[in-house]
């Protein structure tokens, strides 16, 4: 019989007694009853190793007094979770892709940059991926000439490669038909494709996805590029001389900032863009007469898109000359007072719902009952408003995507989603990058195959007046509100 | 040998005064006729009076003779006390030396002559021609009165002159015992005068410092030993020890135990140890000898010869163990509130970047989990609690599991292992949380916990061998990967303890044909760190078969490497010992020749200072190679290993890499980010910082690899704030580069190490003693980072812990005569070198006054700032034994 001190964990258990006549597994039953380890768990050292079930007493040597030392525990055993773990490293490449937070670059084929930049910030236009994705090879209605078609299909197949891959894609296919179609981007100058118009580009894709995207056999309000881009306007043209005045209405894809020396920042640019004179044949004058022009806004699209007008023809030098003049845009932007009375009153109510949920966020509780009232006499009028407008505005907003709820509803507000930006001295050299915001909330620098994090701040500070990159076609999304 | 070999040494000195006194004397006349002119009255009484003499010097009248002579003598004794210009008598009597020499030459021989020849013996310390060492012939020849009648200069000049003397009669191997009587004069009088430097110099060059023993005294003992131990970084081959044996003696004979103990240690001489042991008596500062023992991480039994007391014995053999070791530093760790468990994010501090990392990959990443594995392992090392992995387990099966889970395969090991680090020293509460996963039937968990269970160990020893017992089950499983980790456990848990029973398990696996490479190669490492600088046949022999046996396609394999470095570990320190291996080694085959070779010629020399062997490294290092030879890696590390020594090597190794990253080939440049990291680890000097940042951008990613590992070995477990910022704007930089950015999650982890408290620098003592175990950890963590892509970013992460070996606290912990912590005030600063300064300068500069526990960073030395406490060994680091000062008088 020996007497021997077990060491568990931290506590020590004295004047456990041996029987060596017994095989170890009764002290091990022992122990089980002092710690509530199971035998088959306990790890007990001895000189030499761990005491096994059968060993010999004798051989191992325990004296009389040792201590001994035990491991185990009745903790439960560590299982693998049910669900295996899905590591980034065992996605598919184009998983990976998405896991990253953006898309891919564009690799530049020889001055293509303005190319590039144009589809990189098309792209970041949800609503236009899903039309073209719905968009079927064979659906090629009768209207479409065969090259709209092509480019369409490029534009849908580019869109799909950039998600998909991880590295730089490389825009060959897309940049073939795009040249079909508009030769004039197949210029040459020393053998090589000179740099081209990003605003041409855009204009002109946009244009020929707007007409192929028309949804074969449908109204005019199913398109889907209209519905997204389109900005109607209505105007009042006015002739001074004569006193006449008349109202044209018209759909634009994009405004225009007008920079003169007087416009520092977007807003006034907007404005400056929406008055214009022009000169036409004045019937009651019987000759060409100046002609005033004012344009509100009509309707809203979901995508607002602004180009700063910043280049201009200069004969001497027989070339776009820019003008470097520093215009700042914001991040919110908020075009209600250049809407139409109309228009107008039909944001009311969603922008008084916007700032009391934007108040509440601030932790400005309407304290008032009286508050509460006043937005219950604004929800009790929207309806009606809404009514009014449902065949213009509603009607567009829904076309352009099936998936956008009933119930939400433009606001006048704008968010900054995408900019354009050109950095050098005329508009068919220098280079063009696109900045564009990312879901997540990051922005992303496309500089042709090398994309790259931004910071918000220095989005806003691609306002020119200088030689660094500055903003040419900025991009708003709508900010709705649910009612 | 030639004279003055120590650029330092007083001899170069007084022969460089020596010089500048002769200029004068090489045109006499035309100064002395300029001077004749301004001379003072004074002036020229005296020389006129000198040249009386001189004149009745030749005098045959002996009474005049003598007469003059004694004048003589007492004008220049009485100039001779200032060397800084030459004293009047002996400039006025230089135009006379040659009549003087002349007639003395003739002079019958007689006491007078004598009297002449100490005069001129005098006289030659300014006008003999250099080499001439007429001052020491006169001097022999003269009447043998007290040495230091004429001056300190003088005392000097003789000094130098005997050791050029001695040089030169033991080319001609005559007698030098007329020489040895002049240098105990000369000893003994340095030794009075507050000379002790000057005397050693002196012995040292004559060969014979046992004399020093008779000489010292309880004044001046202690700045000898100062200058001896310092002194013996610069001397070359065995003439180090011997000054240091001597230093050991001394310190002995004054019952200055400590410090005896430290030179025992650092001769690595358990025999000195024993003896310390021995001539002590007191228990209480036995004890303190057992935490040094215990800092320098060497295995080492109490006999009952050292320790008579049964119950004694044990409690100086826990100490010896480290089995307090944990509780000490936790009780650090809550005197700096530090115990909150930190998660990797609080290490990244992604938020202090702006905007970049804020919406993190849907997925989890297996690599960036891995990497948080390794920080939160490191960061909450040897804590016991962290936010990841002993999660308390309630939530069914706990969190803990959840996070092993979120690694993937090998990564598993790591994670498991993290436990291990996370309870480093703490055994019984390291084995409770690991015991769950020996449960498992996923091999990697298994292996994670075996290799855990050796972390938890590292530094401890336990009677009952917990370690040994658990992980020998499994050295021979069918898994390598569990074999691996088994092996590895063993290799860390019994660093530097030679243990026999694992000698025998582990070494049938080397030479076993049927074991892959991989288990064969950590089984060579891990022995290699058992029997770290054993300098062990057996194994020696093992190794080198196994090395033999390797198909050409084997060499060519990354982890090839650890077999020439285990080979080299055992002869790590130990010099020529080496010789033999290396002889056999140049029969290996071609790809693995060089390599092995460098790797031991390093690994042999490893913290010398050899400046040889620095030179042989950097020669490799320049040359130009062909494709595929991949030995100058090493090579590079080598050169930092032999030089990380002191501090002017040290220097002068950082200048030279500078060279070699200029004009070095790639693969050279690769490893000199490392080499640069292991020169300064847990020392962020700022000019090596910089450099290492600027390399972290190099377009060869491996280089910025190494740079990145290496900016986190430089700052590791210092917290600093400027690497740490380095390190997170890298994260940024190469958020999208997978790889680096799992290096730099390393490199914030080792930054960040135990919360700041602990430090990875072998170096310990106030930089005198190099822990072999440490060095051996750091060093193979280094080899592997050479193929960074194939081993850490491949599935041998794990070798990463390895760095567990070099983990200490750096720490200053007072305990009173029961080993109860108590907090005393110290004053904590910069440590000055007052190596042969005179009087009793300060020690530290710059200090502030804490109160203990304190953390000393690099370079820092403490002190006790109360008279209340005497402390029990004179270095102020780790644990500290205090005793009540018995004239301690409350004010």
């Amino acid at each position: 019989m020996l007497t021997v001190s077990v060491k568990w964990q931290k506590k020590v258990f004295e004047g456990i007694e041996i029987d060596v006549t017994l095989p170890p597994y009764v002290f091990k039953a022992q122990l089980y009853d002092l710690t509530g380890v199971p035998p088959e768990r306990q790890k007990i050292m001895v000189k030499g190793g761990l005491l096994k079930d059968d060993a010999d007493w004798s051989a191992i040597g325990v004296k009389d007094g040792q201590k001994l030392m035990m491991m185990g525990t009745a903790d439960e055993i560590v299982k693998a979770p049910e669900k295996a773990i899905v590591f980034a490293e065992d996605l598919p490449e184009e998983e990976q892709a998405t896991n990253l937070g953006y898309s891919a670059g564009l690799v530049n084929l020889g001055n293509t940059c303005y190319m590039n930049s144009t589809v990189q910030c098309l792209k970041s236009v949800p609503e236009l991926k899903s039309a073209l994705s719905n968009y079927s090879l064979a659906g090629r209605s009768n209207d479409v000439d065969q090259t709209s078609h092509m480019l369409t299909v490029a534009t849908r197949e580019l869109f799909g490669d950039l998600d998909r891959s991880v590295n730089a894609v490389s825009p060959t296919q897309f940049w073939m038909t795009l040249r079909k179609k508009f030769p004039q981007f197949s210029q040459l100058q020393n053998g090589m494709h000179m740099q081209q118009d990003a605003e041409e580009c855009w204009t002109q894709l946009l244009y020929t996805l707007s007409q192929s995207l028309k949804a074969p056999a449908s109204s005019e309000d199913s398109d889907a590029v209209k519905a997204l881009f389109g900005v109607n306007l209505r105007s009042r043209v006015h002739c001074q001389e004569s006193g006449e005045e008349s109202s044209e209405t018209e759909s634009v894809y994009s405004l225009k900032c007008h920079i003169s020396h007087e416009v520092n920042h977007l807003h006034e640019g907007l404005k400056h863009g929406l008055k214009g004179e022009l000169e036409k044949t004045s019937p009651a004058l019987g000759r060409t007469a100046v002609y005033l022009k004012e344009s509100l806004i009509d309707s809203l699209p979901r995508y607002l898109t602004v180009q700063f007008v910043r280049f201009f023809w200069k004969r001497e030098t027989n070339q776009k000359a820019k003008i470097l003049r520093k215009v700042d845009y914001p991040l919110e932007l908020d075009i209600f007072d250049l809407c139409s009375e109309d228009l107008r009153k039909k944001l009311e109510a969603p922008r008084q719902k916007l700032r009391d949920e934007e108040g509440k966020k601030l932790g400005l509780q309407p304290k008032s009952s009286s508050k509460d009232i006043d937005v219950k006499m604004t929800d009790a009028e929207a309806p009606s408003s809404n009514e009014g407008g449902e065949s213009s505005t509603a009607g567009q907003q829904e076309g352009a995507s099936s998936s956008s709820e009933k119930g939400t509803h433009m606001t006048g507000i704008y968010d900054l989603v995408t900019v354009l930006t050109h950095k050098g001295r005329s508009a068919d050299s220098g280079h063009y990058v696109a900045w564009v915001k990312q879901e997540s909330g990051k922005w992303i620098q496309y500089d042709d195959s090398h994309p790259s994090i931004q910071r918000e701040e220095d989005i806003t500070k691609l306002s020119g007046g200088g030689d660094w990159h500055m903003a040419y076609i900025i991009m708003y999304k709508a900010r709705f509100v649910s009612m | 040998m030639a004279p003055g070999p120590d650029p330092n040494s007083v001899g170069d000195g007084a022969k460089r005064d020596e010089a500048t006194t002769k200029v004068p004397s090489k045109d006499p006349k035309k100064k002395d006729d300029k001077k004749e002119e301004d001379l003072s009255e004074e002036d020229l009484q005296l020389k006129q009076n000198l040249e009386l003499y001189v004149e009745r010097v030749q005098d045959p009248n002996p009474e005049l003779q003598k007469a003059a002579l004694e004048s003589m003598r007492q004008e220049i004794r009485a100039s001779t006390s200032s060397m800084t210009s030459v004293p009047k008598p002996l400039k006025f009597l230089r135009p006379h030396y040659g009549t003087l020499k002349e007639f003395h030459k003739n002079m019958a021989e007689s006491d007078l002559k004598k009297l002449l020849a100490d005069i001129l013996s005098v006289l030659a310390l300014t006008m003999s021609a250099e080499g001439e060492r007429e001052s020491l012939g006169y001097r022999l020849t003269g009447s043998e009165g007290d040495i230091g009648s004429w001056g300190h200069e003088y005392v000097r000049n003789l000094a130098g002159e005997i050791a050029e003397e001695y040089t030169v009669r033991q080319g001609e191997e005559s007698s030098i015992e007329d020489l040895m009587d002049l240098v105990q004069q000369i000893v003994a009088f340095h030794m009075k005068h507050n000379a002790e430097t000057e005397a050693v110099d002196l012995l040292m060059d004559v060969e014979d410092l046992d004399l020093l023993l008779e000489h010292v005294d309880r004044t001046n003992f202690r700045r000898t030993c100062n200058y001896l131990t310092s002194a013996a970084k610069y001397l070359p081959g065995p003439d180090d020890m011997l000054v240091l044996d001597i230093a050991y003696m001394i310190y002995i004979k004054f019952e200055e135990y400590p410090n005896a103990l430290q030179i025992a240690l650092f001769l690595d001489n358990m025999q000195y140890v024993k003896q310390v042991f021995t001539s002590c008596t007191d228990l209480l500062r036995k004890k303190q000898f057992c935490y040094m023992i215990s800092r320098h991480g060497i295995t080492f039994e109490l006999d009952p010869e050292m320790v008579e007391n049964d119950v004694d014995r044990e409690m100086l053999q826990d100490i010896v163990n480290n089995t307090k070791l944990s509780e000490g530093y936790l009780t650090l760790a809550r005197d700096i509130e530090v115990m909150e468990a930190k998660t990797p994010e609080d290490i990244y501090k992604a938020h202090l970047l702006d905007g970049r990392a804020s919406s993190g990959p849907s997925a989890d990443s297996a690599r960036q989990n891995l990497a948080a594995t390794f920080v939160n392992a490191f960061v909450n090392a040897g804590f016991g609690q962290d936010k990841l992995m002993t999660v308390p387990s309630d939530s069914t099966s706990g969190s803990a599991g959840n996070w092993l889970f979120k690694n993937k395969e090998h990564g598993k090991t790591s994670a498991a292992a993290s436990l291990g680090m996370i309870l480093l020293w703490d055994v019984d509460a390291g084995l409770t949380h690991l015991d769950k996963y020996f449960h498992t039937n996923d091999n990697p968990i298994i292996a994670g916990a075996l290799l855990g269970v050796g972390i938890v160990n590292c530094g401890i020893k336990n009677d009952c061998d917990p370690a040994l017992a658990l992980l020998g089950e499994y050295i021979d499983k069918e898994d390598s990967s569990v074999r691996i980790g088994a092996i590895m456990g063993l290799g860390i848990a019994y660093a530097g303890s030679q243990n026999d029973q694992i000698k025998s398990s582990l070494s049938p696996i080397l030479n076993d044909a049927k074991a892959p490479l991989d288990v064969i190669a950590f089984a060579a490492l891990s022995l290699g760190m058992i029997y770290v600088g054993s300098c062990n046949e057996e194994v020696a022999q093992s190794i080198i078969f196994a090395l033999m046996d390797r198909s050409e396609a084997e060499l060519g394999e990354a982890l090839t490497r650890f077999l020439p470095l285990g080979l080299g570990l055992l002869y790590l320190g130990k010099q020529e010992s080496v010789e033999a291996t290396a002889e056999v080694s140049k029969t290996f085959n071609e790809k693995i020749r060089k390599y092995c070779d460098m790797t031991l010629l390093s690994c042999a020399y490893a913290g010398t200072g050899n400046v040889l062997k620095v030179q042989d490294l950097l020669a490799q290092c320049g040359e130009h190679l062909e494709k595929g030879d991949n030995h100058q890696g090493p090579a590079v590390l080598g050169l930092a290993m032999v030089a990380m020594s002191e501090e002017l090597g040290l220097d002068m190794a950082i200048r030279s890499l500078e060279r070699v990253l200029q004009y070095g080939e790639q693969n050279v440049r690769r490893a000199v980010p490392l080499a640069l990291g292991l020169l300064c680890i847990s020392n962020p000097k700022v000019t090596v910082m910089d450099t290492l940042s600027r390399l972290s951008h190099d377009t060869d990613s491996e280089v910025a690899m190494s740079a990145i590992i290496s900016l986190g070995l430089i700052g590791a477990g210092t917290n600093n704030a400027r690497i740490a910022g380095m390190l997170r704007n890298l994260s940024s930089y190469y958020y999208k580069d997978a790889s680096l950015l799992f290096c730099v999650r390393i490199a914030q982890g080792l930054v960040h190490m135990g919360k700041g408290l602990l430090t990875l620098s072998p170096f310990h003592s106030e930089r005198l003693l190099l822990s072999p175990t440490a060095l051996a950890g750091i060093v193979t963590l280094l080899h592997a980072c050479l193929d960074m892509k194939s081993i850490i970013l491949g599935k041998y992460h794990y070798v990463l812990y390895f760095l567990v070996l070099a983990m200490q606290p750096r720490m200053m912990l007072t305990v009173d005569e029961n080993l109860k912590p108590i907090s005393v005030p110290v004053r904590v600063g910069q440590a000055v070198d007052v190596v042969g300064q005179a009087g009793r300068p300060k020690t530290i500069t710059g200090f502030q006054t804490h109160s203990t526990p304190v953390l000393l960073a690099a370079g820092e030395r403490a002190e006790l700032a109360t008279d209340k406490y005497i402390p029990l060994s004179p270095i102020l680091e780790g644990f500290i034994i205090l005793k009540e000062n018995p004239d301690y008088r409350e004010e």
